[in-house]
C-alpha cells in the first residue's frame, strides 16, 4: 500500500498515518515521493476538489499489473459532483482512495485543535476508505471501522478497527487494531 | 426481503451523477443499478424489481415526473425519491403530490441522501412485509368453522363487503352463534388486519370496572387504583375494538364510549389528559337493541353509530344443513387435539345431532361433541355418548334459545292469554297482575291479539 501526498497536507500528517496504518494493518506502508497535483480537480464554482478526478489521478501513477492499492492523503475540501462535500472516497473493490483532513480538523468544527483528534480520525477514514477497496460495504455495527460516518462526531464514536465479519471478509488482522483503543 | 441487499435504481442523464450515487451507495450496501434516461428505466424495471428509485426530474424524453407516474401506476407501494438541479416548490409539491416519497435539491448533503434513501427502503419494505401479512391472512383459513349453508354464505359475503372499510359493525345473532369470530374474522380481513383486536365483554362487568376497563385509568382514581392502567381502547390503537354484549353498557358508559366515538379522543378515568384514539369499531349483542331504546335504556345516538353495518347470524336451527359438518369439524379437531382416531358418528348419533334444537347454537354443539369423545372408548361416537341424548326432544324450541326470565315471562303471558280467548281482564286476573301491567307487558313483548 502506498500514500500519496497531495495537495496541501502537511507530510508529518502522511508520515504519522504511514505509522498508524502500517502498525493497524501489520504490513508495509510507503509513501509516494512525488505529491499529486490536485489543479486538474479543482472546481472554480465549488472552490472544492473532486474526489472522482483526484482517484483517476492517483490510478494513471500505476503500471499495468501492478496491484499495489493507492491512497492519496489531502488537505483540501473533496466532493462529487451530487454531493456537497464527502470527507474521503474509494475505488469500491478497486486500487485508489482518497481522504481528506479538511473536514476532520477539529478547528473546522470549532472543535478545540487537538492534533491527536486529527490523527485519529484520519486512521479510521484511512482504514474505512482500505475497507471498501478490498469490497467491503458499510456495517451495521456501531463502533466497527466500517460502520458510515456522515460527520466528524460519528468518526470519533467508531474504532480505529474491523469488526470481526468485516475483517474476515477483508482478509484483515484484526489484533494489531487494537492497540490504539 | 429480508436478508438481501436493498435494490436501487438511479435515473440520471448525466453519467458523473450515476456515478456519484452509484458509487455512494453500493459502499453503503446497496445493490444498484443505473439508468440514463425514463425509457431505460422503464425496460429495466420490466426486467428486474428494485425497492427505491433516486431519479432526476430533468432528462430529455421521459422526465422524472412522468416515470413516476408510469411506474406508480405498475407498484403503488414504489418509493421514488425525486432530484433536481433547481429548486422550485411548485415541482416540490407536484412532485410529491403525485406520489413521490421524497424531494431533493442536488447537491445534496450525503448524510440528508443516506437517511433518505434508507428511509424509503424501510417504508417498502414495510409495506411489503404488510402485504404479504394481508395475503397470508386473507389466504389462510378462518381459525372456526362458519359452515357453508346460503345462510352463512350470505353472513361471509357481508363480512367481505363490510371488512376493508372502516365501518363500525353491529353483529346481531343468539347466544353461542360466533359473534366473536365474526368480529375477528372481520378484523383479519381489514387494513388493520396487523393491528391489535381487542375483546371487551360488556355483559361481565360492572359500571366502575367497564369504565375502568375502556377507558383506563390514572394512579389513585379510585380506591385500589395504585398504578395507572391504559385502557383497552388505548390498547386498540391502529386495530379493532370489539365490545361483546354492548346492549349491557350502562348509560354512564354509552355516553363516554359516544363521546369516545365521535372526538376520536379518551379520557383515562381520574385523568384529565384527552388521549388520541384510533380504532375500529365492532359491537355484538344478542338483545333487542331497538326495544332498549324505547324503554329508555340505551341511548338512539350511541346505537346509530354503532350499527353503520349489521351482520345477523342464523341461530343453527335456522340452518340445518350446517349443523353435520360443522359436527363433523369439531370432531376432527377435538379427535386430534386429544390423539384420538375416531372414524365419524354413528347413524343414530347423526341422526340425533340433526333432530336436537341446538339453544346454545355452535357453542352447545362443541361442548356435546367434546364431551362426547371424553366419554366414548371406541372409534366411533354413538348417540348414547351425546349429552343431549336425554333432552333432545325435551327442548322447547319456544324458548328460541333465549333463557332469561323476560323470555319466559313474555311465553307465559301469551300462554295465559291465549287460553282465556286474549281476554285482557280475565288474564291479569289469572296471572295475579291488574289490566294496566298487563297491557305494558303485552306492549313490552310485542304480544298483541290476534
Amino acid at each position: 500500500m502506498e500514500l500519496v501526498p497531495g495537495g496541501a497536507v502537511p507530510p508529518a500528517v502522511v508520515r504519522e498515518l504511514r505509522r498508524d496504518l502500517a502498525l493497524c494493518l501489520d504490513r508495509r506502508v510507503a509513501i509516494a515521493d512525488e505529491v499529486l497535483a490536485l489543479d486538474d480537480a479543482f472546481s472554480p464554482e465549488r472552490q472544492q476538489y473532486r474526489a472522482d478526478m483526484i482517484l483517476a489521478a492517483l490510478l494513471e501513477g500505476l503500471d499495468g499489473g501492478d496491484e499495489r492499492r493507492r491512497m492519496a492523503v489531502v488537505a483540501e475540501d473533496l466532493f462529487l459532483p451530487v454531493f456537497t462535500h464527502i470527507f474521503s472516497s474509494a475505488q469500491f473493490r478497486g486500487l485508489a482512495a482518497v481522504v481528506s483532513t479538511h473536514r476532520l480538523t477539529p478547528t473546522w468544527l470549532d472543535q478545540p485543535a487537538d492534533p491527536r483528534v486529527l490523527r485519529l480520525r484520519l486512521l479510521k477514514e484511512a482504514l474505512h476508505e482500505l475497507g471498501h477497496t478490498l469490497g467491503l460495504v458499510h456495517c451495521k455495527v456501531p463502533w466497527c471501522v466500517m460502520s458510515p460516518s456522515l460527520d466528524p462526531d460519528h468518526v470519533d464514536l467508531k474504532d480505529p478497527a474491523f469488526c470481526a465479519p468485516c475483517a474476515e471478509a477483508g482478509g484483515i488482522p484484526r489484533d494489531r487494531t487494537f492497540l490504539f483503543l | 426481503m429480508s436478508g438481501r441487499m436493498p435494490r436501487l435504481l438511479i435515473v440520471d442523464d448525466e453519467r458523473h451523477v450515476r456515478e456519484s450515487l452509484s458509487h455512494w451507495f453500493t459502499e453503503d450496501g446497496y445493490d444498484t443499478v443505473t439508468a440514463g434516461s425514463g425509457r431505460e428505466a422503464l425496460d429495466l424495471l420490466g426486467r428486474r424489481d428494485v425497492d427505491v428509485i433516486v431519479s432526476d426530474i430533468k432528462m430529455p424524453g421521459m422526465d422524472g415526473l412522468e416515470l413516476q407516474h408510469r411506474v406508480l401506476e405498475k407498484n403503488p407501494h414504489a418509493a421514488i425519491i425525486l432530484v433536481t438541479a433547481y429548486a422550485s416548490v411548485a415541482t416540490a409539491v407536484q412532485a410529491l403530490k403525485e406520489g413521490a416519497y421524497d424531494y431533493m435539491v442536488k447537491p445534496f448533503d450525503p448524510e440528508q441522501l443516506s437517511q433518505v434513501v434508507a428511509r424509503a427502503y424501510e417504508k417498502v419494505k414495510l409495506s411489503t412485509e404488510n402485504e404479504t401479512l394481508r395475503e397470508r391472512l386473507s389466504a389462510a383459513e378462518p381459525p372456526f368453522v362458519t359452515g357453508t349453508s346460503r345462510a352463512m354464505a350470505k353472513v361471509m359475503e357481508l363480512v367481505d363487503m363490510v371488512a376493508p372499510t372502516d365501518t363500525s359493525v353491529l353483529i346481531r345473532g343468539e347466544s353461542g352463534t360466533g359473534k366473536e369470530l365474526i368480529a375477528r374474522l372481520i378484523h383479519l380481513r381489514s387494513q388493520r388486519a396487523y393491528g391489535p383486536v381487542v375483546a371487551v365483554n360488556c355483559g361481565a362487568l360492572s359500571e366502575s370496572l367497564l369504565e375502568s376497563e375502556l377507558f383506563g385509568h390514572e394512579k389513585g382514581a379510585f380506591t385500589g387504583a395504585s398504578s395507572r392502567r391504559t385502557g383497552k381502547i388505548e390498547l386498540a390503537d391502529g386495530g379493532t375494538l370489539f365490545l361483546d354484549e354492548v346492549g349491557e353498557v350502562t348509560p354512564k358508559v354509552q355516553v363516554e364510549l359516544l363521546r369516545a366515538l365521535e372526538e376520536r379522543t379518551i379520557t383515562r378515568v381520574g385523568g384529565n389528559q384527552e388521549i388520541p384514539v384510533n380504532f375500529r369499531l365492532v359491537t355484538a349483542t344478542n338483545r333487542d337493541l331497538e326495544a332498549a331504546i324505547r324503554d329508555g335504556s340505551f341511548r338512539d345516538d350511541l346505537f346509530f353509530r354503532i350499527n353503520v353495518f349489521t351482520i345477523t347470524i342464523p341461530p343453527l336451527r335456522e340452518r340445518r344443513e350446517d349443523i353435520l359438518p360443522i359436527a363433523e369439524h369439531f370432531l376432527r379437531r377435538f379427535g386430534a387435539a386429544m390423539g384420538r382416531p375416531i372414524r365419524g358418528f354413528s347413524a343414530e348419533a347423526r341422526d340425533l345431532i340433526l333432530d336436537y334444537e341446538w339453544p346454545g347454537n355452535v357453542r352447545e354443539l362443541a361442548n356435546a361433541v367434546e364431551r362426547a369423545l371424553v366419554v366414548c372408548r371406541g372409534e366411533e361416537v354413538g348417540a348414547e355418548h351425546l349429552p343431549i341424548a336425554a333432552h333432545a326432544h325435551a327442548a322447547d324450541p319456544g324458548l328460541a334459545g333465549d333463557y332469561s326470565i323476560a323470555a319466559l315471562e313474555a311465553q307465559h303471558i301469551e300462554k295465559v292469554l291465549r287460553v282465556h280467548d286474549y281476554n285482557v281482564t280475565q288474564a291479569a286476573k289469572a296471572l295475579g297482575i291488574d289490566r294496566v301491567t298487563l297491557y305494558n307487558k303485552m306492549r313490552k313483548y310485542g304480544i298483541e291479539r290476534p
